[in-house]
């Protein structure tokens, strides 16, 4: 669990964070989402402290972070970064293995280590361990990136735009693989960005910041159907926002009995790819297939309908 | 087609190669201008011979034919590999040419005759020397196999050297004279050229991480050693006789250790000095260099700013250091030549001494030593910035 207790940093007679005040939970992955100045890198860099706090403090599971020494408490804390940050001069394993080292582990657990990670991010050991970052393709160095980040299985950790740099098609797949991962692993995850869009695709709770300011902190169906100030419904778009509320549930919380035509759809599609899927091929419902491929009921057009708008 | 071919220039429409043409240009100029100079004794005024006039009759022969064919390679546009080894070639035939010209011009009984290059020959050397660096270029030769080459070549002219072949040179005759004091100063000129260097990077390394980091120091520390850069270096040994031989006189040891007002001991001050600016320099370009989300990520898995500086900007700034070391290397090698001015030995005190004699060949004698030294430095730490760059984009 963070606690981050009225944090704010000044340069001068400017004001980058203004007095926030948020808990994290432990295991969740909590998007800080903003404009560009809204000081959601500084708030998310004052955790690691490459930014030091004007006054404030964050609590890492009760520790306050300001009582360690800076280098041992960034090599607890995952860091990924929006272009990655790859050392250029080593490889791909060599990059992997940078927080281990440091932290003096023995060689043959940081092989250990480096191989388990490569397989984990689906980059096959033999043919990238030795390769130098240029020789990978971008959504192969942000794999790597993270995979660096988590080599000292971190409980914590922190990312800046990681997705900011892949083009539309890798980055969906980057942020499921994201997901299954911190499912997988249970790491806490701070991760900030400017798209609204990955923000309620990726965040267990979302964080808006504007001006330096904390403006609401919520899960993201509830900023979806209650924003706090039209700074917020402004960020997630009027004309979006039926779709992105669709977009955070699956078939198999609206299906029902019955039967339908045509293709099946799978259960854990989200609602919005759902809805597509019925405008296009023109039909009012359609059935829902279980994982194992056999027919569990029906989805309707009327009940999507109704899962789109605000709750009456 | 027509198009294509109105549109391109003027040689490359006659399919003549574009460098071929000056190399052919000089090789023309070298051939009609004289090749050896002829000298009763050393310091009287020479006798220019031509080629025909120079050589036996059929060595002339072989001299036209190597000249004329080489020229027809450099023009046509042949490729690379033929054009390396017709400059090797016509390389070769030029010394051993050069070696039977000193055997034919000096006569029997000519102990005290003089055979040296005349301006035909540098011109065809040098014509030689481009066909030779551009074939190797267009070759795309690798790092260790320009060291290779290198090696070779520098072999090759030792043998040459030690087999006699050009011992009727005037040049190797003022060696001859003082086989004892080249290799004596040659040394010195090594110590003056390398140890002034290795003192530079022991301070401006350090010195270039340090303004790196603190911003403020920068200009000052940069806009001084670009001060002391611009003193011309006879100015500077003026300088530093005042503070060196106040040392030598009150600093107990000092003059034991050969720190004197003249001597070695300014002019590798001087050296040291000149080598700052590059050293520190490129340091701090090397180090700026260094991408910024790069060290952001350094510091941001907890590496303390030593581990990054060793570990990250280091590595990262180490072909633009080592660029610093080729200029201040290169630089030192040449420079070193004016510490003979203030008894500070090195291939200098022949070049003063041939000046003061008026006698070109013993010039030659400290020049051409110190020129070689040069072009293989920079060969050399060509090749290793690359092997170190190799494994990056």
């Amino acid at each position: 669990m963070i606690a981050i207790e009225g944090l704010t940093k000044t340069y001068g007679s400017e004001i980058a964070v203004d007095n926030v005040s948020m808990v994290v939970e432990g295991g969740a992955l909590t998007v800080i989402v903003g404009a560009s100045g809204a000081g959601k890198s500084t708030l998310m860099r004052m955790v690691n402290r490459l930014v030091e706090p004007t006054s404030g403090r964050v609590l890492i599971d009760g520790e306050d972070a300001a009582g360690l020494p800076v280098h041992e408490l960034r090599r607890r804390i995952g860091y990924v970064i929006q272009n990655h940050g790859l050392f250029p001069h080593r490889t791909v394993a060599q990059n992997i293995a940078t927080v281990p080292t440091l932290l003096g582990w023995d060689r043959r657990r940081i092989a250990a280590r480096v191989e388990e990670l490569l397989q984990l991010f689906q980059l096959d050991p033999t043919t990238f361990a030795g390769r130098h970052p240029h020789e990978l393709s971008g959504g192969q160095q942000q794999r790597v990136g993270v995979a660096r980040a988590l080599a000292a299985e971190p409980k914590l950790l922190l990312m800046d735009e990681p997705f900011g740099a892949l083009d539309p098609l890798v980055r969906a797949k980057a942020q499921d693989d994201l997901k299954a991962i911190q499912r997988q692993l249970s790491t806490t995850i701070i991760l900030v960005t400017h798209d609204m869009e990955e923000a309620t695709r990726l965040g267990d709770r979302i964080a808006v910041m504007d001006g330096g300011k904390l403006i609401q902190y919520a899960p993201p169906a509830e900023i979806l159907v209650h924003p706090a100030t039209p700074f917020v419904a402004a960020l997630i778009g009027v004309g979006d926002r039926p779709f992105r509320l669709l977009s955070l549930e699956t078939v198999a919380q609206v299906v029902e009995p019955g039967e339908a035509e045509g293709k099946p759809i799978a259960a854990d599609a989200d609602l919005r790819d759902v809805l597509a899927e019925l405008l296009w091929s023109r039909r009012a419902a359609a059935p829902v297939a279980g994982r194992d491929g056999r027919l569990i009921g029906r989805v309707t057009l009327a009940r999507l309908i109704e899962r789109a708008g605000t709750p009456t | 087609m027509a198009d294509s071919v109105a549109r391109t220039a003027p040689i490359a429409r006659l399919g003549l190669d574009k460098l071929g043409v000056v190399v052919a240009a000089l090789l023309a100029i070298g051939a009609a201008s004289p090749f050896a100079l002829f000298r009763a004794n050393r310091i009287v005024a020479g006798d220019a011979k031509l080629f025909f006039e120079a050589l036996p009759a059929p060595a002339a022969a072989l001299f036209a034919m190597v000249v004329f064919t080489t020229a027809g390679v450099a023009l046509s546009k042949t490729p690379a590999r033929a054009r390396l080894a017709t400059a090797i070639v016509f390389v070769i035939a030029m010394a051993g040419l050069l070696a039977i010209a000193a055997d034919h011009l000096t006569p029997p009984d000519g102990r005290f005759a003089r055979v040296a290059p005349a301006t035909g020959f540098w011109a065809l050397a040098f014509a030689g020397s481009i066909l030779f660096a551009d074939s190797v270029v267009r070759l795309k030769l690798g790092p260790l196999a320009r060291l290779l080459a290198l090696a070779l070549g520098a072999a090759a002219f030792a043998l040459a050297l030690w087999s006699g072949l050009w011992s009727e040179l005037s040049i190797l005759k003022e060696y001859a004279n003082r086989a004892d004091v080249f290799w004596r100063e040659a040394g010195a000129h090594l110590v003056l050229a390398i140890g002034s260097l290795a003192a530079a990077m022991a301070i401006g390394l350090p010195l270039g991480v340090l303004i790196a980091r603190k911003r403020g120091l920068r200009a000052p520390v940069l806009n001084t050693l670009n001060a002391i850069q611009t003193i011309p270096s006879i100015a500077l040994f003026g300088i530093l006789i005042g503070p060196l031989g106040w040392i030598s006189g009150h600093v107990p040891g000092a003059a034991a250790l050969g720190i004197h007002g003249i001597g070695a001991a300014p002019a590798f001050l001087a050296l040291f000095l000149y080598s700052l600016l590059p050293m520190a320099a490129n340091t701090v370009i090397g180090l700026d260099q260094a991408p910024r989300d790069v060290v952001d990520a350094a510091d941001g898995m907890g590496m303390t700013s030593r581990q990054r500086l060793f570990s990250v900007e280091v590595p990262l700034a180490l072909p633009v250091i080592l660029t610093g070391v080729r200029i201040v290397l290169v630089q030192n090698i040449g420079m070193a030549t004016i510490a003979a001015l203030i008894g500070g030995g090195g291939f200098g005190v022949f070049v003063f001494a041939g000046l003061g004699q008026t006698a070109p060949d013993l010039i030659l004698l400290g020049a051409l030593p110190t020129v070689l030294l040069a072009f293989a430095a920079a060969i050399v730490l060509d090749a290793t910035i690359e092997l170190v760059t190799g494994a990056r984009p």
